[in-house]
C-alpha cells in the first residue's frame, strides 16, 4: 500500500530552528494595532516573512501561529491558498512574473514567456540553479496598456519584445538586480 | 458628442501631484474641508444617493443604495474596504488612478467613510501593484501628518484610520466577501449571502466595499455637485422608474490589438467602436476588429458587428454580454483565433476559482480540460454543446454558485461559442477529422489540464498510486 | 401559525422555530439532498446540492411569486409565506449537474471503498444523477494519506464539503484539519507536526459524506450492507451518549453516534466509539465456574440459579453490590431478590471508576470523568432500600461489623477495577458470587464466578448524570455460556417466562418515585426523570 506523507510536508517532530528573526517578529507585531484581532495579521505576516526570507517555510507558519495565538493549521490553510508564496525554498533574488492573461497573450505574451524559459533554462515555477532568478507566470498584472508586460520584483517591464528580454537579462547579469532604468 | 472634460484623470502628469503638497496645490482636499464643515454624514450619503453613482468595480450596484443598507443604530465599528484588488483581465484603471493621483483616491475614501460613518478604511491592494503601494502608503503617511487622517480630522468629530492590506495574487479577492475573508486572514472563500456585508461584513461588523474608481467619483460628486454628475452619461429611461441610468464619468481601459492601449476617460455610454477608434487609435497594423471584450474578460465578447454597442450598464447586456463590468475593452483583430481566446479565458478562471463550490470548481476545470483537448486536436463537435451547457449551469445568474466568478467564467464561453461557432466547428473538423463526430467520452490528455499550484509542483490528478493487496 | 408551502404541500410550524429549507421539507417527508450542510455545524452553502426554487406567497391574494434563481435550501430561512419547490425540472437539472461535477474527478473506488452502501455520492447518483458519463477523464484510484492515529484520508475521494474542517474548528476546537491549495487542487490535509489528535476525531468519519475520511478501526473490515444497526447507549461514561451498534452475526463491528438532542446531539467521543473490542475479547469469562475445594470446575446454567438461590437463603445475612454498569432493571431485580432473601440485606452501589476530570469541548460536548453509565440509576435503586447512598468504599470498611455471610457482586467492568489487597477483605465470606466480564483478584476469591453480559448484550435502561433515562434492547446475543444479568435475576426471583425489561421498568417506576415518569413506553431519545417530574 503506497502511503503518502502529508502533502503539507515531511513528517518529523524534531523541534526546528526558529526562522523568525526579532526584526521580522517586530515587523509582524507592528500590524497588531491595525486590526481588532490577530487573525487578520496572517497575510501581512506572510509578506513580512516573504520579504525577508524569500519564501514562507513550514517553520515560519508554526511561529507565526504562535505569535498570533492561532492554530497552526489555520495559518497554513491560508498560506496554501495563495500561490504567491513559495514554501519549499527561497525565490530567486529576482522574481519574474510574466503575465499570461488575455491582453498580454494577444500581443505575444506567451511567446515572450517561452523565450524567457528558453534563455533562463527553467520552467515557470522554478528558480535558476544559481538562485538568481525565479520565473512565474502571473494572471493579469493590470499592465495591459504595456502588454506584453512582466514584473521583476518591484519593477514593471513594459512592451516586451525579445530584444527587451535580452536587455533585461543583461541588466541581471551586470548588477544582479533589475534596474528601474531599463524600461 | 459634447466635449468631455476629464476629472478623474485631470491631475495625471501634473508635477508632484502624488504628494500632498502637489495635490493641494491643484485644489486637493478642498472638497473634504468644505464637506466636513458644511455637511453631515447623512447629507453626504444623500448626495451620493441622489447622484445615481453606480459601482465601477463590475457589478454596477447603486452606491448610495448599498450604503443605505448599513444599519442605523449599530454601535459600530463600521468598516469601509477599498477594493483595489483589480484583477479583471483588461482592467488597469484603478492602477492608473492610484499611481497617478493617489490623494484623489484617498480624499474620495475619506469622504465616503465620513458618509458611512466608518472608523477604519482598509485598502485591499493587489500585490502586483508595487508602485501603487509605495505611492498610496506615502500619501497616507502624509495625510496622517497633516491631520487629514487619524483622530479628529481637521478638528472635526470624525476619526478615521486608513491602512493598506496587501493581497497575494488571487482574483477571487476582488469579490466583496472574498476580499473580506482574505482581510480577516482566511482563505478567500466568498460567503453565502445573506447576511450581506452591510449588515455583517468585515469582522462581522457593518461593512461597505467600494471600488477605487467609485470612491474617486464620490469626491467629484461632492466637489461639483449632483447635477453635474447627472449631466454626464446616460440618463434613466423616462418611462422606467426602476432604471437608474448610467451616470457620470467612466475610465475606459483599451488594450489588445489597438494602436494606443491605455486608460481614457469619457462619459458613460460611449459606443465601443468609438472607444476603440478615438481612444485606442483604432485596430493595429491596419487590421479590422474581429471581436472585442467590452468590460473585462468576464463580460464575454462583442462580435465585430456589435461594436456600436454603447458601454453603459445596459448596452453590453443587450448584446449578450455579462454587463459593463469594468469597461476594460480588449480588442482582437481578424487574425486572432477564438480558440486561443477561449483557452486563455478558461485557463484563467480555472486557475482563479476559489474551489469552494462544486459547479465552479469542477465546471471551470472541466471546461478547461475540454478546451485543451480541442486545442490539441482531439475535440468533438459535441464538446461545444457541453461547454455551453456548463456555462449555462454555473453562476449566480442561475443561482448555482456562491459568487459571480462563475458567471465570469461562463460568459466568455457562451459568447465565444455562441458568436463564433463556425470558427470552432471548423477548427475541430480540421484538427480532428477522424474523431470530431464522436459522442462517447474521450480520454483526457495525460498532463493535468489545470496549472499546478505555483508554490511548487504537487502531485495531482492523473498520478495514481496503486494499492498493494496488503495495507 | 406560520405556514410554508413546499412542493404544493402546506407546512405549519411554530412562531419561534428557525427552520431552513432542508429541515422544513423533512417535516413533510421530503428529503432535499445535501452534502455540506449539517445541523451541528456552521452553514457554508458550498456543495450546491440542496438548490431549490424559492418564492413567496402573498398572504392576501395567495399569489405565488418565484425568484428567478435557485437558492440553497440550507441557507433559506423558512418563514411565513415562503414557497419552496424541490422537484421541478430546473432543480433536477441543477442536482444532476452538481452530481456529475462531483463525479468528474472522483476515483473509481467503490469496490474498495468503505463507504459503499452508505455513501451519499452513490445514493444521490442513483436518485438524481445523469444517466450517462459525458466527461473525459482517466479512471484512477485514490491516494491515501494518514491524518491521525484513528483516521485515514483517501485524498481524491474528497468532495470538499469542508464538514470535517468545520468540525475540528467548531466542535472539537482543535483545528487540525485544513484545506490546502485552491480550486480543483484543493485537498484536505494536516500539518505533520499537528496530526488529527483529539478525543472527538472519530466523528469526522461519520460526517464525511463519502469515503474520504475513513476509520482505521473499521477499514476494510465489513461491508455495511451486512451490518444491522441497533440503537444503544454508550457505557463509557456518565454522559450516556446515544449510539448505533452495528453488528453482523452477533459481532460488533462499529459503534456510531445516534442523534439525540437531549444528550449527545450528533457526536460521540473516541472512548465510546472504540469501546467494543472488549466485547469480543478472548479474555472474557465465558462460562459459570465454581470453586470447590480449591479447584475450579466449569458449570453450566441448568440448575445453577436454583442452587445459588438455595445457598443464599442458607447464608441468611446477605448483601448485593450493584455495579454502575448494571441497567436499572437488572439492579432492581437483584436488589428485590436480596431483600426477599434477607429483609435487611445490604444493597450497595458498586465501585465507581473515575479517571481524571471532565473534558469539555467548545461545541458543548463533554466527556465525564465518571466512567460508568448508570450511577444515578443504580444509586436510586440503592437508596430505595437503604434510605441512603451506600457506597462501595464505605461498605468495605463497614463489612466486618455487618455480619454478612453471602455477597453477590456484579461487575461488567471493562478494565481492572479491584486490587488483590481489597479483594482479600472479602475473602472470608461464606458465599461470594462474582458476576463480571473479566477475571479479577475478586473473582479468583469467589465461590461462584458468573460471566457477565457486555453492554450490547443487555436489555434495560441507563440514567445519565443529567437524570436522563434511555432504554435499549440487546443488539447481539452473548457468547454461549454467558447469560445476561437480567435473565439470571429474573429467574432468581422466580418470575415466569423471559426477562422483560419493559415490564420491570414499569414496576420500578411504580415503586420508586425517582423513576416515576418512566412508567410508559420510553421514546428513542429517552426521557428526563427530573424535567418531566410532576409535582
Amino acid at each position: 500500500m503506497k502511503h503518502e506523507a502529508s502533502a503539507s510536508g515531511e513528517g518529523g517532530a524534531a523541534a526546528a530552528e526558529p526562522v523568525l528573526t526579532p526584526t521580522m517578529v517586530a515587523g509582524i507585531q507592528a500590524y497588531f494595532s491595525r486590526y481588532p484581532n490577530r487573525r487578520a495579521v496572517i497575510l501581512p505576516a506572510f509578506h513580512v516573512v516573504n520579504e525577508h526570507l524569500g519564501f514562507v517555510p513550514r517553520q515560519a507558519v508554526i511561529e507565526i501561529a504562535q505569535l498570533l495565538e492561532l492554530p497552526p493549521a489555520e495559518v497554513y490553510d491560508t498560506l496554501s491558498f495563495y500561490g504567491l508564496f513559495k514554501q519549499d525554498r527561497p525565490q530567486g533574488r529576482v522574481r519574474v512574473w510574466v503575465c499570461r492573461s488575455i491582453s498580454c497573450a494577444a500581443r505575444g505574451g506567451e511567446e515572450i514567456l517561452d523565450y524567457l524559459c528558453h534563455r533562463l533554462g527553467i520552467r515557470p515555477g522554478e528558480t535558476t540553479a544559481d538562485g538568481r532568478v525565479s520565473l512565474d507566470y502571473a494572471e493579469c498584472l493590470g499592465a495591459c496598456d504595456f502588454a506584453p508586460a512582466m514584473l521583476a520584483n518591484d519593477v514593471l517591464w513594459k512592451d516586451l519584445t525579445k530584444d527587451k528580454i535580452d536587455a533585461f537579462l543583461e541588466t541581471l547579469a551586470e548588477e544582479g538586480e533589475s534596474s528601474p532604468d531599463a524600461t | 458628442m459634447p466635449e468631455y472634460e476629464p476629472v478623474l484623470l485631470a491631475n495625471l502628469g501634473k508635477e508632484g501631484i502624488e504628494t500632498l503638497e502637489g495635490y493641494e496645490a491643484h485644489g486637493g482636499y478642498r472638497t473634504l474641508r468644505r464637506v466636513l464643515k458644511e455637511h453631515s454624514p447623512a447629507e453626504v450619503a444623500a448626495m451620493v444617493r441622489a447622484s445615481g453613482l453606480r459601482g465601477r468595480g463590475g457589478a454596477g450596484f447603486l452606491t448610495g443604495l448599498k450604503w443605505s443598507f448599513l444599519p442605523e443604530n449599530h454601535p459600530g465599528p463600521r468598516y469601509l474596504c477599498v477594493n483595489a484588488d483589480e484583477s479583471e483581465p483588461g482592467t488597469f484603471s484603478n492602477r492608473v488612478l492610484m499611481e497617478g493621483d493617489p490623494h484623489q483616491v484617498i480624499e474620495g475614501t475619506i469622504l465616503s467613510c465620513y458618509a458611512t460613518r466608518s472608523s477604519t478604511a482598509y485598502i485591499y491592494l493587489r500585490y502586483e501593484y508595487p508602485l501603487s503601494f509605495r505611492r498610496l502608503q506615502a500619501a497616507i503617511d502624509e495625510c496622517y501628518a497633516a491631520g487629514l487622517l487619524g483622530k479628529n480630522i481637521l478638528g472635526h468629530d470624525f476619526s478615521l484610520d486608513m491602512y493598506i492590506h496587501r493581497g497575494a495574487a488571487a482574483y477571487v479577492c476582488g469579490e466583496e466577501t472574498g476580499l473580506i475573508e482574505s482581510l480577516e486572514g482566511k482563505r478567500a472563500w466568498p460567503r453565502i449571502k445573506p447576511p450581506f456585508p452591510a449588515v455583517e461584513g468585515l469582522f462581522r461588523k457593518p461593512t461597505v466595499v467600494n471600488n477605487v474608481e467609485t470612491l474617486a467619483c464620490v469626491k467629484h460628486i461632492l466637489d461639483r455637485g449632483v447635477d453635474w454628475f447627472r449631466s454626464i452619461g446616460v440618463p434613466p429611461k423616462p418611462n422606467d422608474p426602476r432604471d437608474p441610468g448610467s451616470l457620470g464619468p467612466k475610465l475606459y481601459c483599451v488594450s489588445g490589438h489597438v494602436n494606443r492601449p491605455g486608460c481614457y476617460e469619457g462619459p458613460l455610454g460611449l459606443p465601443c467602436r468609438e472607444v476603440i477608434e478615438r481612444f485606442g487609435g483604432g485596430v493595429w497594423k491596419n487590421r479590422k476588429a474581429k471581436a472585442a471584450v467590452p468590460g473585462g474578460l468576464s463580460t464575454g465578447l462583442l462580435a465585430a458587428e456589435e461594436l456600436d454597442t454603447p458601454l453603459d450598464f445596459d448596452g453590453p447586456v443587450r448584446a449578450g454580454c455579462l454587463g459593463l463590468g469594468t469597461a476594460g475593452v480588449i480588442v482582437f483583430d481578424e487574425t486572432y483565433s477564438m480558440i486561443d481566446f477561449l483557452h486563455n479565458s478558461c485557463r484563467f478562471f480555472a486557475h482563479e476559482s476559489c474551489g469552494q463550490c462544486t459547479p465552479c470548481r469542477e465546471g471551470t476545470h472541466w471546461a478547461l480540460s475540454m478546451v485543451e483537448r480541442i486545442k490539441a486536436g482531439r475535440g468533438r463537435l459535441k464538446d461545444l454543446d457541453l461547454l455551453l451547457e456548463i456555462a449555462d449551469s454555473i453562476g449566480i445568474t442561475p443561482g448555482t454558485t456562491i459568487c459571480g466568478l462563475a458567471d465570469g467564467a461562463a460568459w466568455p464561453i457562451k459568447t465565444a461559442i455562441g458568436k463564433f461557432r463556425a470558427e470552432f466547428e471548423d477548427f475541430i473538423r480540421r484538427t480532428n477529422p477522424q474523431g470530431y463526430m464522436a459522442t462517447e467520452p474521450v480520454p483526457a490528455l495525460v498532463e493535468n489540464a489545470a496549472q499546478a499550484p505555483a508554490s511548487g509542483p504537487r502531485s495531482s490528478k492523473g498520478k495514481s498510486e496503486s494499492f498493494a493487496a496488503n495495507s | 401559525m406560520p405556514t410554508a408551502l413546499i412542493d404544493g404541500r402546506e407546512l405549519q410550524f411554530g412562531e419561534d422555530e428557525r427552520l431552513n429549507g432542508i429541515e422544513a421539507a423533512r417535516r413533510l417527508g421530503i428529503e432535499i439532498p445535501h452534502y455540506c450542510w449539517h445541523p451541528g455545524l456552521s452553514v457554508v452553502g458550498s456543495c450546491r446540492m440542496c438548490l431549490v426554487e424559492v418564492g413567496m406567497r402573498d398572504p392576501k391574494t395567495g399569489q405565488i411569486t418565484m425568484l428567478p434563481r435557485l437558492a440553497p435550501a440550507c441557507n433559506t430561512p423558512v418563514r411565513d409565506g415562503v414557497v419552496l419547490v424541490t422537484d421541478s425540472e430546473k432543480v433536477q437539472r441543477a442536482r444532476a449537474m452538481v452530481e456529475e461535477d462531483l463525479l468528474l474527478r472522483h476515483p473509481i473506488d467503490c469496490p474498495i471503498c468503505d463507504k459503499a452502501g452508505e455513501c451519499r455520492l452513490q445514493d444521490y447518483h442513483f436518485q438524481y444523477g445523469q444517466d450517462q458519463r459525458r466527461a473525459d477523464i482517466r479512471p484512477f484510484t485514490s491516494r491515501r494519506r494518514d491524518v491521525g492515529d484513528e483516521i485515514t484520508l483517501f485524498v481524491d475521494r474528497c468532495i470538499m464539503c469542508s464538514r470535517c474542517v468545520r468540525f475540528c474548528r467548531e466542535i472539537s476546537g482543535t483545528s487540525e484539519l485544513l484545506v490546502v491549495h485552491r480550486g480543483t487542487h484543493e485537498e484536505i490535509d494536516v500539518l505533520p507536526q499537528f496530526p488529527l489528535k483529539n478525543k472527538l476525531s472519530g466523528n469526522v468519519v461519520d460526517l464525511c459524506p463519502v469515503g474520504a475520511l475513513c476509520d482505521k478501526d473499521f477499514l476494510y473490515r465489513q461491508r455495511v450492507w451486512y451490518l444491522k444497526s441497533h440503537p444503544g447507549v454508550c457505557t463509557g461514561c456518565a454522559m450516556g451518549c446515544s449510539t448505533w451498534i452495528d453488528e453482523n452475526q452477533d459481532r460488533v463491528w462499529r459503534i456510531r453516534p445516534r442523534e439525540n438532542h437531549l444528550v449527545n446531539r450528533w457526536w460521540i467521543c473516541n472512548d465510546g466509539r472504540y469501546d467494543y473490542p472488549h466485547v469480543h475479547s478472548d479474555q472474557r469469562l465465558l462460562c459459570p465456574r465454581q470453586r470447590v475445594g480449591g479447584r475450579w470446575i466449569d458449570r453450566d446454567w441448568s440448575g445453577l440459579v436454583p442452587e445459588l438461590d438455595e445457598r443464599f437463603r442458607r447464608a441468611g445475612r446477605v448483601g448485593v453490590v450493584l455495579s454502575p454498569f448494571l441497567t436499572v432493571e437488572e439492579a432492581y431485580l437483584l436488589a428485590t431478590y436480596a431483600r426477599r432473601v434477607d429483609p435487611e440485606a445490604a444493597v450497595i452501589l458498586g465501585h465507581l471508576p473515575v479517571v481524571g476530570q471532565d473534558e469539555r469541548f467548545p461545541g458543548g460536548f463533554t466527556i465525564a470523568a465518571e466512567k460508568c453509565p448508570n450511577r444515578r440509576g443504580v444509586e436510586a435503586i440503592v437508596a430505595r432500600w437503604m434510605g441512603r447512598a451506600a457506597a462501595w468504599d464505605v461498605f468495605l470498611n463497614e463489612l466486618p461489623s455487618l455480619g454478612i455471610r453471602g455477597l453477590w457482586v456484579t461487575g461488567g467492568y471493562k478494565r481492572p477495577w479491584i486490587e488483590a489487597s481489597v479483594a482479600e477483605r472479602l475473602a472470608g465470606l461464606e458465599l461470594l458470587v462474582v458476576q463480571d466480564l473479566f477475571a479479577s483478584p475478586l473473582s479468583e476469591r469467589a465461590d461462584y464466578v458468573l460471566p457477565a453480559a457486555a453492554f450490547p448484550e443487555r436489555d434495560g435502561s441507563y440514567v445519565n448524570r443529567h437524570d436522563h433515562l434511555q432504554s435499549v434492547r440487546w443488539a447481539i446475543r452473548p457468547p454461549r455460556g454467558v447469560r445476561p444479568e437480567g435473565s439470571v435475576f429474573w429467574e432468581l426471583l422466580g418470575r415466569p417466562g423471559l426477562y422483560d425489561a419493559q415490564k420491570t421498568l414499569s414496576d420500578v417506576a411504580a415503586e420508586i418515585g425517582y423513576f416515576h415518569v418512566a412508567a410508559g413506553p420510553i421514546p428513542e431519545v429517552g426521557v428526563n426523570l427530573k424535567v418531566n417530574l410532576l409535582a
